[in-house]
């Protein structure tokens, strides 16, 4: 990577902050089915109330007595009567009586601190680096979604980003499945023990970097493991990225356990492949034979005084039902093996063949979430871990015959954040993201002016970065958001290590971004 | 004969009560839907408590019926038929923000009532809902009537007097007209927002 691409990194980087958080949803396609408010089932879209957790759960349903709520009536695919004469007919089943779209729009603005072009002071002679304006006005997303539920407590998911997926593209759909809710009724289980998930969709992290309600992401979901140039793992797998596979989970979020358990595609190499051996050619998105584990458990503890409110979906306050005081504790893995394939030889050290690696990684998180009234803390805490094969080079070869262990590539963070109500249309945040990774730290600057950074968030002799947003939500109806966020990087000197002088000003860029998105 | 006697002396008495006690009817036009239309408590006249105890009912997330009439002191019954938790809460009554109340929350099946003194309308809300609303409108006689989807409406019963009449309508002004009664008696209005 030459100094321009990394400098046009920096940019990447600040950009897809804003635009890829963007992906956050609240479902008008239920309002208008169920008759009511987007408030119903969200805190401060999209944001989920308790009452929108055992929506989402139940499998987009409302968690007792749905079709008494339902204004309009679903269309029959088939009479409910039909379903005795299974197998000799299609098991009857509905979908909603009206097209289950909803449609969201964003736009931001965003203003970045005056050090914003002390990267460019560091190119070599002759370079001029990209320039970096001050203000920006950016189109945002324009995405489809589309949810609900086909009866026999079959949900269905799809959204899309279609203003960025373009014609051929990839990378538009962001979650799109089907989630069979409560299939342990067929092998006698209790009810919510047990439903399965199908399809691409996010993994079941305890804090939805695709429906996050920040105008930024949580920097810890998406921390990729790449390692140093002298390191073998280039792992760009992060938590939040798309998941492919089959999820199978049990229990409920508003109260009590919840566990996913997941098998997902493996691809580490962030890319498809498609080859032109294979009939009909298709894509491949696995990059290896391996799939990847996940799994979730968390328990919620209600901590309502009065025990009939404290097993209800939200507890019985003295003006009215409110999200109960809960704390949530809980703890994801998820294990892959990476596969690094590189051209080596056999040992009589001529002939040429593949040589194959496949490098364990592990995350491991431990999270919390404590509600109170109008307060909201929560936090997590996430290590990463990659086992690192360097190739083998014998003397006298010049490829490698095979991998060596050396020493394992990890890092570590989290985030926490609180959320304030001030009214419920207002809402404060404070929160602090950190992450610490010496491959980060290596990856940036050293001592060599003439090869700075590949983003400004690394630290020349630190391996971590902090990040403090304060940030406010207004509601200006429940559909139509106004966000704004001040991003404060504590800003760092790099100094020479030879000499102790600082060679280039401050770099960590604050920037404040403000949000208007919509709904409908 | 004797029976004869009571049965001349029945007629009479209902006669004379229809004699001196007539009707209100009338159109309440302007707005669209249902209005309540109320007689004002004329000075110094007092009315027997009432005796009926409607029930307003929290189905599929709405208030049944959405507009509920009764007389001032009348207890109303509140039920929540949903699985799901609802509140009542009005934040004044007749627009007078003293009298809000939150009536807290309460399960499927339950029923809280609450007795209604003040008169005036009492805007219902749901603190969970924000698209729920209902009204009670607590008319100071036992004179008043809901009109029907095309604003048509009649007391009856009322005696034979001078009157101050009021049509309520949801986020309309209200509109008090003077009306003799004296047999049937007409009185139109025309609202706005
Ligand atoms: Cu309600």
């Amino acid at each position: 990577m030459d100094t321009r691409q990394r400098v046009s990194l920096f940019f990447a980087f600040i950009f897809t902050v804003v635009l890829l958080t963007g992906s956050s949803y609240a479902i008008p396609a239920f309002s208008r089915q169920y008759g009511t408010s987007c408030s119903t089932c969200h805190v401060n879209f999209p944001k989920l109330n308790d009452f929108g957790k055992a929506f989402k759960d139940a499998g987009f349903k409302f968690p007792k007595d749905d079709e008494t709520f339902i204004k309009v009536p679903p269309v029959m695919l088939g009479a409910p009567a039909q379903a005795e004469l299974w197998p000799h007919t299609i098991f009857p089943g509905t979908i909603p009586g009206l097209p289950p779209i909803g449609l969201r729009f964003n736009t931001f603005f965003q203003v970045l601190g005056k050090n914003r072009h002390n990267f460019n002071l560091q190119l070599p002679a002759g370079q001029v680096g990209p320039f970096i304006p001050r203000t920006d006005f950016q189109p945002g997303l324009f995405s489809i979604f589309m949810a609900g539920n086909f009866g026999s407590d079959i949900a269905f998911w799809v959204d899309d980003d279609i203003s960025v997926g373009g014609s051929g593209a990839s990378g538009g759909l962001g979650d799109g499945y089907l989630k069979f809710v409560n299939i342990g009724r067929f092998f006698k289980l209790p009810a919510n023990v047990l439903s399965m998930r199908v399809g691409q969709f996010e993994l079941d992290l305890p804090f939805s970097p695709a429906r996050s309600w920040n105008l930024s992401g949580w920097d810890i979901y998406d921390q990729a493991n790449i390692g140093t140039s002298s390191q073998n793992v280039n792992n760009s797998f992060a938590l939040s990225s798309a998941a492919q596979g089959v999820e199978f989970s049990g229990g409920h979020t508003y109260r009590g356990y919840h566990y996913s358990v997941a098998v997902v595609n493996q691809n580490t190499s962030g890319s498809s492949a498609s080859p032109a051996n294979v009939s009909p050619q298709v894509g491949f998105v696995s990059d290896s034979n391996f799939k990847d584990l996940y799994g979730r458990f968390s328990y919620r503890f209600n901590l309502e005084r009065d025990p009939a409110s404290r097993n209800e979906t939200q507890a019985a306050g003295a003006t009215g039902p409110r999200d109960h005081t809960y704390l949530t504790l809980g703890t994801l893995y998820f294990y892959g093996r990476s596969v690094q394939r590189a051209t080596g030889v056999e040992s009589d050290g001529t002939t040429k063949t593949v040589i194959t690696a496949r490098e364990p990684f592990y995350r491991v998180g431990a999270d919390f979430s404590f509600n109170y009234r109008k307060l909201n803390l929560f936090g997590q805490y996430l290590v990463g871990r990659d086992h690192n094969l360097i190739p083998l080079t014998p003397e006298g070869f010049e490829l490698p015959v095979g991998f060596i262990r050396s020493n394992p590539v990890k890092f570590n963070g989290g985030f926490v954040e609180a959320d304030y109500m001030i009214h419920p249309w207002l809402m404060a945040i404070m929160r602090w993201d950190g992450v610490t990774s010496s491959a980060d730290r290596i990856n940036g600057i050293g001592a060599d002016a003439g090869n700075p950074p590949p983003s400004p968030f690394l630290s020349p002799f630190r391996s971590a970065r902090n990040r403090f947003t304060p940030g406010v939500q207004v509601l200006i109806h429940a559909n139509i958001k106004t966000s704004f966020e001040y991003q404060i990087r504590p800003q760092q000197i790099v100094y020479d290590p030879a000499t102790g002088n600082a060679i280039t000003n401050p770099f960590r860029t604050n920037s404040a971004v403000a949000g208007l998105e919509w709904v409908y | 004969m004797k029976r004869n006697v009571l049965v001349v002396v029945a007629v009479l008495v209902v006669l004379s009560l229809a004699a001196n006690a007539g009707t209100i009817s009338g159109k309440v036009s302007g707005v669209a839907g249902e209005s309540v239309v109320y007689v004002e408590a004329p000075a110094g006249k007092t009315f027997p408590a009432p005796t009926q105890q409607p029930v307003i009912d929290q189905k599929g997330l709405m208030f049944h019926p959405h507009i509920v009439v009764v007389q001032q002191g009348t207890t109303v019954e509140f039920l929540n038929s949903d699985s799901v938790a609802h509140n009542v809460f009005w934040i004044s009554i007749g627009g007078n923000k003293k009298l809000g109340h939150n009536m807290g929350t309460w399960p499927k099946g339950e029923k809280r009532p609450f007795k209604f003194d003040n008169p005036g309308a009492v805007p219902l809300l749901c603190n969970v809902h924000p698209e729920m609303s209902g009204y009670v409108v607590v008319a100071p006689t036992a004179y008043f009537a809901l009109t029907d989807k095309s604003g048509e409406y009649k007391i009856e019963n009322v005696p034979d007097g001078s009157y101050k009449v009021t049509a309520w309508h949801e986020g309309a002004k209200n509109q008090t007209k003077p009306v003799a009664v004296a047999g049937d008696s007409k009185a139109d209005f025309t609202l706005s927002k």
